[in-house]
């Protein structure tokens, strides 16, 4: 009777295996999202207008930070593109940057679309918009 | 019990554990891949960082990540890192590659090694 049980419970239980699975592979996404990020807000903050620096000692974002952020954002968003509904580059275009002088700081936020075809088959769910924001200041 | 239920009772059993026991393992053997993943994605950022503090590829860079990786149960002996390119000057792109593979062993299925590629892209940072 149980081995039936079991067996009847199958599918069951392989929706659970596959929804666990999903949910982790998800999470590595969201992850590299957010380095991702994390990244692209670093290194557009350490673009310094060398002009303004070498003239008044101020570090100041360079006029093309916003353009570094979403070309850096874009090229560490590729390894993931076949996870993503939607290309890197349009991710990126896509992404609020905001550059401030004083002090020096970028802002990124972005909506990241990701394809859960698990999601989708059970839940009518088959793309989840994972939400970012990262910070960079110069230092 | 009759001795036919307890040959019953034994088979049931045996089904039960063929099937309970794959999919018990896949959660967490699959769990402890995306743990190494994450433990690896983080340490490619660290390193991918330093990488371009020092202006590219260095000794320091290598210890970094092995350090890293083993701090996360990784050994540090079966990895690659690339470092493209090897030197790179202010604001030039360089992109860090780390490859390590993670065994899934599924008790009545299967044993596979999954390769697990990290990369991140930063630009030099080494002082103009």
């Amino acid at each position: 009777m149980s081995a039936i049980t079991t067996i009847g419970a199958l599918p069951l239980l392989i929706v659970i295996l596959v929804t666990t699975l999903e949910l982790g592979s998800l999470r590595v996404v969201a992850a590299r999202v957010r380095s991702a990020a994390d990244v692209a807000a670093l290194v557009a903050v350490n673009d310094q207008d060398d002009v303004e620096l070498e003239r008044t000692g101020r570090l100041i974002p360079a006029a093309d930070a916003a353009d570094v952020a979403r070309s850096v954002f874009a090229a560490n968003l590729e390894p993931i593109a076949a996870m993503l509904a939607t290309t890197p580059v349009a991710i990126a275009g896509g992404a609020s940057v905001r550059v401030d002088a004083a002090p020096a700081t970028v802002h990124i936020s972005a909506t990241v679309p990701v394809r859960t075809p698990v999601f989708g088959a059970l839940f009518f769910h088959p793309i989840t918009d994972i939400a970012v924001v990262a910070n960079g200041g110069a230092r | 019990m009759h001795r036919g239920e307890g040959g019953l009772a034994t088979l049931e059993t045996t089904l039960m554990i063929t099937i309970l026991v794959p999919l018990l393992f896949a959660v967490i053997e699959f769990g402890d891949v995306f743990q190494r993943w994450l433990a690896q994605e983080s340490a490619t950022v660290q390193v991918a960082r330093y990488a371009a503090e020092l202006g590219g590829d260095a000794p320091e860079v290598r210890a970094l990540l092995d350090d890293s990786l083993r701090r996360s149960g990784i050994d540090p002996s079966l990895s690659t890192l690339d470092v493209t390119p090897a030197r790179v000057g202010w604001r030039e792109p360089l992109t860090v590659t780390v490859r390590t593979s993670a065994t899934v062993a599924i008790p009545f299925l299967f044993t596979a090694a999954i390769p697990l590629r990290t990369t991140t892209i930063v630009r030099g940072e080494l002082a103009r």
